[in-house]
């Protein structure tokens, strides 16, 4: 993990008096209301339905045991005892006190943690693939760059009042995991034949009300230009980005109404006028950061390969896990394990304190201390040895973290919808939850195979429902909280934006529907087709056809339409 | 009464900013930049989204540019004025003026804003310690090109 030194942690401590000192001069009546909303936003807290929700940072969702343990006692402290992990990998608490938030932020800081940048019209926080660093099918860890993005974008002096929010994720593995298709700035990264790090610079994706997928407009970027070359954008962007219309105000408005290749040429215009500047990377920075991502000194464990294999075949609920929420790890005995936050009864990414305080504890005896938080809302443990999962595996099951469910319908991503945003048109966890309620058949959900299903209560998209293989949309018809589904969205390579299949449903409708387009599926999957591969072959048709037409007597046509 | 900060101090400002062009022009006046080139003036005024790119070098002669903020957290007049300073060698008095947040001064001032129109006393003194409320960031700035890593870690 990135070491804080002296510099960061005076940092840190100044921008907390430096919130305590607004907050202060807020509530003697100094700082007018709308003024107050753009700073506190900058520190990561709204005004919800119900209460403040403070937003805190977990940089590209890595975090070490002491830092859980914080989380956990604050949301003890300060909170209801419980905190929600977030598709930024942050985590957000629903109910603290507007007076007691610099307190929060002063126990952050303790632990080198903070809500800098959560929100408002700023770089975000920069997320990548939950398992960097360990993935079997990484080039290069992308954390280190990470890093270096969050640093650089942190209190920038020029973009932190952008038109928009700003959202950065890089990828360093074959398997994008971090969505960087549907970011503001996506960035790849590999190694060249000459063993160099190098970015493919995307620009230009985002969900809300105008999905869109990111365009390359920068190929084998030297690492070295990582920064200048982000300013460069930023620049373009803060300067002729919309502040007209916040709706238009996103940075894939004005790559699409200047083109990519033109918005690419004015972005190269600017940056030859500053790459060489003192925020060019040096080698030693670039070192530096590095280092602190080193591998650990991953002891030597034995081969449990057929241990493994005898007790999966004793305990098929084991098995089961291993099969869907172990991932292959780089070292050999070694295993990468997802923590399922998606349990029946429990909103998917609420996590409780006893929780925390659990998975920041196993984070010790199966590991060197470090967590990480995925965009899809879980908890994950990088290096588990293999001979430790099954005893890893009975705690979970017994903190209601053990659901072998990573990757399939039921791990669904999902918004705090109506029941705590004020955005919301409509409420997003009880449909989560009838849906984990309804498909809880592990057989059946195993046989359905990879499959993102994600809801969202508004359309600004926080439960990424454009990308869901099933996207499902809260909509708001005279009052009545209806629900738009979408099919064949992707967030990973090969992304593309689901396509609505029709009029809305009502929430009584919407399980029901799930379970023809399933039915679908099943019907006209070829051999090992996942149900995006099938959709994407056969097209809405046959899945409208079933989910209209065979039901006459339903009013949803008729009264959506 | 709007109050003048400069270089962190309140003073009293020997400027006079011009809405428009009268017959005569004093020559302390801040003028248009549009009606720049109708008059001797040595003061301009532009919003935040001028095109720099066609006025800097004109911008830069100038003993004072005063950048419009027309509303709380629109900040392209940041962008303005980094480019002002950094790429066209401005070195005069640059003034953040319209709606200037204590704040945002911060913001203004790594930009190369030295001068700010506040609402009045209070802010004036508000932003005077905004301003020193941090004492050093990651990045650079206009007022300070190198980023922190290449200052602690050279020696």
């Amino acid at each position: 993990m990135y070491q804080y030194d002296d510099f960061d942690r005076n940092f840190l401590k100044e921008r907390v008096a430096q919130f305590r000192d607004q907050t202060d001069r807020f509530l003697a009546g100094e700082i007018p209301d709308d003024v107050f909303q753009q700073l506190r936003l900058r520190n990561g807290l709204y005004i919800q339905r119900l209460a403040p929700m403070l937003r805190i940072a977990v940089p590209y969702g890595t975090l070490n045991a002491e830092q859980l343990r914080k989380l956990a006692s604050i949301s003890r402290d300060y909170d209801k005892g419980y905190g929600h992990l977030s598709t930024r990998q942050n985590m957000q608490l629903n109910w603290p006190e507007l007076a007691e938030v610099p307190d929060i932020l002063a126990e952050l800081a303790d632990v080198n943690m903070h809500a800098i940048q959560t929100s408002g019209s700023c770089v975000r926080n920069v997320t990548t693939d939950q398992f960097a660093g360990v993935a079997a099918d990484e080039q290069i860890d992308a954390r280190p760059y990470a890093e270096m993005l969050r640093q650089w974008s942190t209190y920038h002096p020029e973009f932190e009042w952008l038109p928009r929010k700003f959202k950065i994720a890089l990828n360093g593995a074959a398997s994008d995991r971090a969505a960087i298709a549907v970011h503001d700035i996506g960035i790849q990264l590999q190694v060249d034949e000459n063993g160099r790090t190098t970015f493919d610079v995307y620009v230009g994706g985002g969900l809300g009300r105008t999905p869109a997928i990111g365009a390359l407009i920068r190929e084998n970027l030297p690492e070295k230009h990582l920064l200048t070359y982000v300013e460069a954008i930023l620049r373009v962007y803060n300067r002729y980005g919309r502040r007209d219309n916040k709706y238009k105000a996103r940075i894939k408005i004005l790559v699409k109404a200047m083109t990519p290749e033109v918005f690419g040429e004015k972005v190269d215009a600017e940056w030859d006028l500053i790459k060489d500047n003192p925020q060019e990377l040096t080698r030693d920075e670039i070192d530096r950061i590095v280092a602190c991502f080193e591998p650990p000194d991953y002891p030597a464990v034995a081969d449990a390969t057929s241990a493994l294999a005898s007790k999966r075949l004793e305990d098929p609920a084991f098995s089961r896990w291993v099969q869907q929420n172990v991932a292959e790890h780089k070292q050999p005995n070694y295993a990468i394990v997802t923590l399922s936050t998606k349990a029946t009864g429990i909103p998917p990414g609420d996590v409780t304190d006893v929780q925390m305080d659990a998975v920041a504890d196993w984070s010790e005896t199966f590991g060197f201390g470090e967590i990480r938080i995925s965009h899809e809302q879980n908890f994950v443990l990088p290096d588990v040895p293999q001979h430790q999962l099954f005893e890893l595996f009975e705690l979970a099951r017994a903190e209601g973290l053990a659901s072998a469910n990573q990757g399939l319908l039921t791990d669904v991503i999902c918004c705090p919808g109506g029941d705590y945003c004020s955005l919301a048109n409509a409420k997003s966890i009880p449909v989560a939850e009838e849906i984990l309620q309804r498909f809880d058949d592990y057989d059946y959900l195993h046989d359905l195979g990879p499959l993102d299903l994600n809801i969202s209560g508004c359309m600004n998209a926080c439960g990424h429902h454009h990308v869901g293989h099933i996207g499902i949309l809260g909509v708001d018809k005279r009052g009545d909280e209806f629900y738009q589904i979408s099919l064949g969205g992707n967030a990973t390579n090969d992304a593309s934006l689901g396509k609505i299949i029709g009029p809305s449903f009502s929430r009584n409708e919407v399980v029901g529907v799930i379970e023809r387009l399933l039915d679908v599926y099943v019907d006209y999957r070829a051999e090992g087709e996942t149900f995006l591969s099938c959709y994407r072959r056969v097209g809405m048709d046959p899945f409208k056809e079933r989910v209209y037409l065979e039901q006459p007597e339903s009013q949803s046509y008729a009264r959506a339409g | 009464m709007p109050v003048l900060v400069k270089d962190q101090q309140i003073v009293a400002d020997p400027w006079q900013l011009l809405e428009s062009i009268p017959d005569y022009v004093p020559d302390n006046a801040i003028v248009p930049i549009n009606q720049l080139s109708n008059t001797n003036a040595n003061g301009a005024w532009v919003e935040g989204d001028l095109e720099v790119d066609d006025f800097g070098e004109e911008l830069a002669k100038l003993d004072l540019v005063a950048v419009h903020f027309p509303m709380f957290a629109d900040g392209r007049g940041l962008s303005l004025g980094s480019l002002l300073r950094s790429r066209y060698g401005f070195e005069g008095e640059l003034r953040a003026i319209g709606e200037v947040q204590p704040d945002l001064t911060p913001f203004m001032h790594r930009c190369g804003f030295d001068a700010f129109v506040l609402e009045n006393e209070l802010a004036a003194k508000t932003a005077i310690q905004c301003m020193a409320s941090m004492s050093d960031f990651y990045q650079g700035s206009v007022i300070q090109p190198e980023p922190a890593y290449r200052r602690k870690h050279s020696h």
